[in-house]
């Protein structure tokens, strides 16, 4: 009976059932305690962990803004290019790796060595290929070697619109030119984009998005016509082969507009490299400052010589003081403000100023005096106007101040007027105590080919924004002389080029006014025999479209005048700006109605 | 355990019937047209999140494309930019025998009155 009830009481197969279902029991409640701590206890902690390492935050770069030509030609853009870096630590072989790398990429493998073995976890091999650059080194497998996409700016028109454009540095900050005076509008606002992504770095569609996107920077459309700026460069190319001059600089405005349509120099500078392409650069001193950045046009100052006669005649015209048929009597070829100023011919001491050629003491009329360029007889004229006067004339026209062009570092220019300074307003009526730039040569000039009315020459004639809004450029103008005196002057101008020192600026069909300058140079407080030779005229004469300005720097003594120098640089970029902007010709032959 | 107690002989059960009473089967249609529409319903939201998903991924792709493309064009653009500069053109003018004319001569033509003139149509659509 007893040991009935004892087996009763054990029984193997439900111990065995109560076993596993305990065992099942308790792995439920497990799996419900780990169920709690990781959904509840832990939730907001693991919730971050996860965030943190599905969420990318990155920059978005603005894409920098364009500059077109007046015709829509592309002159600089923003493409995207591969820089190559590595990480020193993962090089196996770092002395194997410069020297195959260096040798592809062109760079010095020493340089290479020095970077691959240094302590930093990142060193730039060569920033900016292109793709195929970058690929041939990356097909190469070399670990610790990577890719990184990098903006560059590319000039597609090289040399020939550099002076324009200007340049940017290696990170896209603009250095000089447009690139720079317009950096701040050029670069845009960068975004940003915060979003969650999966393991193979594809944006999670259903997770956090939070994009800013970048304003991508404003296009510039500029003045300058390209071809036209193509053969301006290369007249001055040529004319400081032929004259064996040190540089050429030209500019071409629009009369009424003050748009620079062409603005250009030799020797060449080249946006991308960021130097300028001059032979005389490797033998010379300094070669770093001789091949740096310069646009003369804008930023040279120089004693503009009889150029600047014009505004002396203007001003005396429009005073009423003289006439362009007034005679103006015993007008010599030397003349001395201050007694015993010229000892000798060889000795150019202040006060003493005497003519390009030696001739008679004769009476000369005004128009005689412009047209063969006579200082003394100009002087003679300025000396009815004044000093006072003299310079007020020579600040409305522009000169002494920055024109207000929008480029960067514009020179204003000097004028030497110093107290107790006798003869600097004869000076300046010739066009010496004043140094100006090319371009407020330009621009005055232009006042009397726009009827007397001053504009502010403007590289920039539009801008327009991601959304198609187009800005113009706001300009400045004012009234400088009369157009009668305008009209007067133009005459003057037509007369130098048909039978005075500018016949080599004579175009065919075009009735051409101009003036050639032909100043010393200055060194160490002497003038030497090294002249600035220049021309600025305009055309048509009746109704004046284009002005140009050249200047020649130190051309060789059979080319010293700029009858012999600039004038026929100005020629043949006048012609090729008169048939770009299809301007009538003034002085063709006619048929029909005979 | 306690026996149940037998029946005596002749003792039957009385069954009787209630009266108002009707026998009932259990309403089994809607409750599973709900489990069926519920069904449905899961495995539709679920499509639907699969498709969302997916179209994401899609569009990112095609983002990427188009930023591809974009990328294509720009360099498209700089090569015409390239191909059009007057620095390339005119050397292979000239390596062509081009060159740019030298003494033309200009002629500005008057028109003779009664002369030709620009032709027009009338109403008629006869030219004039």
């Amino acid at each position: 009976m007893a040991a009935t009830k004892a087996a009763r009481r054990f029984n193997p197969v439900r111990a065995r059932i109560a076993l596993i279902g305990l065992f099942i029991i308790g792995s439920w409640i497990a799996m419900g305690y780990r169920l709690v701590q990781v959904q509840v206890v832990q939730a907001t902690e693991l919730a971050d962990q996860g965030l943190s390492q599905r969420l990318v935050s990155r920059d978005l770069p603005p894409q920098r803004g364009k500059i077109y030509d007046r015709n829509g030609e592309l002159l600089a853009l923003t493409v995207e290019a591969q820089s190559l870096y590595a990480v020193p630590s993962q090089i196996e072989e770092p002395l194997w790796v410069a020297q195959q790398v260096g040798g592809l990429l062109d760079v010095d493998p020493d340089l290479l060595y020095e970077r691959l073995t240094s302590t930093k976890d990142f060193v730039y091999l060569k920033r900016q290929l292109d793709p195929d650059e970058a690929d041939e080194i990356l097909s190469l497998g070399i670990r610790g070697i990577n890719p990184l996409p990098e903006p560059k700016r590319i000039y597609p028109a090289g040399v020939v619109a550099s002076h324009v454009t200007g340049f940017v540095d290696v990170d896209g900050n603009g250095q000089e030119g447009l690139e720079y005076i317009y950096d701040d509008e050029l670069r845009g606002v960068p975004g940003s984009a915060v979003f969650e992504r999966d393991r193979q770095g594809r944006p999670i569609p259903q997770g956090t998005n939070d994009i800013i996107p970048a304003v991508p920077g404003v296009d510039l459309n500029t003045t300058i016509d390209l071809p036209l700026q193509y053969n301006a460069q290369e007249a001055c190319v040529a004319a400081v082969e032929r004259t064996n001059a040190e540089s050429c600089w030209v500019v071409v405005l629009h009369v009424e507009t003050g748009e620079v349509l062409a603005m250009t120099g030799a020797p060449v500078f080249d946006p991308q490299t960021r130097q300028t392409s001059n032979p005389k650069c490797d033998n010379a001193e300094d070669e770093a400052s001789c091949r740096a950045f310069s646009n003369f046009v804008v930023r040279g100052i120089y004693e503009p010589g009889s150029t600047q006669k014009l505004i002396t005649f203007a001003a005396a015209i429009e005073e009423g003081e003289v006439g362009v048929g007034t005679v103006i009597p015993d007008v010599t070829d030397v003349l001395e403000l201050r007694e015993d100023a010229c000892r000798s011919a060889d000795d150019d001491t202040y006060g003493c100023y005497r003519d390009f050629e030696e001739h008679e003491t004769a009476d000369m009329t005004v128009s005689e005096i412009f047209t063969r360029s006579s200082n003394v007889g100009s002087i003679l004229v300025a000396e009815k106007l004044g000093q006072d006067r003299i310079i007020e004339y020579i600040t409305a026209f522009g000169l002494g101040g920055e024109t207000g062009v929008d480029y960067s570092a514009e020179a204003p220019g000097l004028l030497n007027f110093e107290a107790g300074c006798e003869t600097c307003w004869a000076s300046a009526a010739l066009g010496y105590s004043v140094a100006v730039t090319p371009l407020q040569m330009a621009a005055a000039y232009a006042a009397i080919g726009n009827d007397g009315i001053w504009t502010t020459p403007h590289i920039v004639g539009t801008k327009t924004d991601i959304n198609g809004n187009t800005e113009v450029a706001g300009i400045a103008t004012h009234r400088v002389v009369s157009e009668g005196t305008a009209l007067l002057m133009r005459q003057l101008l037509a007369r130098v080029v048909e039978e005075g020192t500018g016949q080599a600026a004579q175009v065919q069909g075009y009735l051409v006014g101009g003036k050639t300058g032909t100043a010393n140079k200055l060194e160490d407080g002497r003038y030497t025999e090294v002249t600035r030779a220049s021309f600025v005229g305009l055309a048509p004469v009746e109704d004046p479209k284009i002005v140009v300005a050249v200047l020649i720097d130190a051309p060789d003594s059979d080319h010293r005048t700029g009858g012999q120098a600039a004038a026929p640089v100005f020629a043949e970029v006048m012609t090729q700006a008169l048939h770009r902007l299809g301007v009538a010709p003034d002085a063709a032959d006619r048929v029909g109605n005979e | 355990m306690t026996a149940r107690p037998l029946r005596k002989a002749g003792q039957e059960e009385r069954l009787r019937v209630l009266k108002g009473r009707k026998s009932r089967r259990p309403a089994l249609a809607p409750w599973m047209s709900m489990v069926l529409i519920a069904v449905i319903a899961f495995l539709g939201l679920g499509f639907a999140r699969t498709s969302l998903d997916k179209s994401a991924f899609e569009l990112a792709t095609l983002d990427k494309a188009i930023a591809e493309q974009i990328a294509l064009n720009q360099q498209l653009n700089l090569e015409i930019a390239r191909l059009e500069n007057p620095a390339r053109i005119a050397p292979l003018a000239e390596e062509l025998g081009l060159v740019i004319p030298e003494n033309t001569r200009q002629l500005l033509v008057d028109l003779v009155p009664g002369g030709p003139s620009v032709a027009r149509v009338d109403d008629d659509g006869n030219t004039q």
